[in-house]
């Protein structure tokens, strides 16, 4: 193997291991066909290019595409979610602005598992998720009417507040994206299924 | 058994559909697909080797496509893979084919009074 083949083969441990061993030997051998046809310039730059773009991509579907590491970005984003509403209503608003950009980039992580859960027919799934969007709404209606009811007695103290808020603003924004979810994940077509 | 509607796969991702294309023509390793994808594109589309083996990967995992066994010919290297359409690969790539046609049709006969 030359010395080309050998940097790209070391480079290729910046893949996720999966794709590294099912592929490693493909990658490294179209890699020298390349270097065999385009010569060493043109290779480099193609491949180049292509580490930048594939290496992120490939890292995040493999982190995406495992269901644990999903529900601990969805775990991680509720929560992040409602420490910046906790921080905001206590008047921090540079930390809870640092929360919101961390929980955005975290949305937009979790973007690509969201897209394809949605896009996929199944009948179950969008009962569960309207489910779960229904039960949130419950919770947020919940927190909604007890903070009235500790406002109106006059009695609400600032941990009651923060509860309320962290309880209520989580829910609430968890009952619309399940809401969202469930409505936009297609029935499975009846006439899919054949005898 | 449940059928699956080739719609279903549709607008199809420009990698995807490229490589498709570059199957109809018969089975290929990778490195002929890649060259392939940038004939078919006169140089415009050229994929980088994870580009192609990360589309490969989806294509096959999709049903669309698959690997074969293949005794390679006497000037080929026996640890090529190869790659051939699947039936549903070939329905997914006429049905985008159909879509991309109808709209540069229309792309056309919108365009076509303006540029008179």
């Amino acid at each position: 193997m030359s010395t080309h083949g050998r940097i790209y083969r070391s480079l290729l441990w910046l893949y996720p291991r999966e794709f590294r061993r099912e592929y490693g030997d493909d990658l490294v051998q179209n890699f020298n066909d390349m270097l065999a046809f385009n010569g060493v310039r043109a290779t480099w730059a193609r491949t180049s290019i292509d580490l930048i773009i594939t290496v992120p991509r490939y890292r995040l579907e493999t982190l995406m595409s495992e269901q644990k590491s999903a529900t601990t970005i969805n775990i991680a984003l509720v929560v992040l979610c409602a420490l910046a509403a906790l921080s905001l209503t206590t008047g921090i608003s540079p930390i809870s602005t640092v929360l919101f950009i961390v929980a955005l980039v975290l949305a937009f992580v979790q973007r690509g598992a969201l897209a394809r859960a949605i896009r996929t027919p199944s009948n179950n799934s969008r009962r569960k998720r309207l489910r779960v969007s229904a039960i949130l709404t419950v919770v947020t209606a919940a927190s909604l009417f007890s903070y009235f009811y500790d406002l109106n007695d006059n009695e609400i103290s600032t941990p009651s507040l923060l509860l309320h808020n962290a309880i209520g603003t989580s829910a609430m924004v968890g009952a619309v994206v399940y809401l969202l979810v469930g409505l936009f994940t297609p029935r499975e077509p009846a006439s899919s299924k054949t005898v | 058994m449940t059928k699956i509607e080739p719609n279903s796969f549709l607008p199809l991702p420009q990698a995807q559909f490229h490589v498709l294309a570059a199957l109809t023509a018969g089975e290929m390793h990778g490195y002929a697909i890649m060259q392939a994808v940038e004939d078919s594109s006169a140089g415009v589309v050229r994929m980088g080797p994870a580009t192609l083996y990360g589309t490969l990967k989806r294509l096959v995992d999709f049903g669309l496509a698959e690997e074969i066994e293949r005794s390679p010919a006497p000037d080929d290297d026996q640890r090529r893979r190869y790659y051939r359409l699947t039936g549903l690969g070939e329905r997914v790539c006429a049905a985008e084919a159909d879509r991309l046609s109808h709209l540069v049709r229309r792309t056309r006969s919108n365009l076509r009074p303006r540029l008179a």
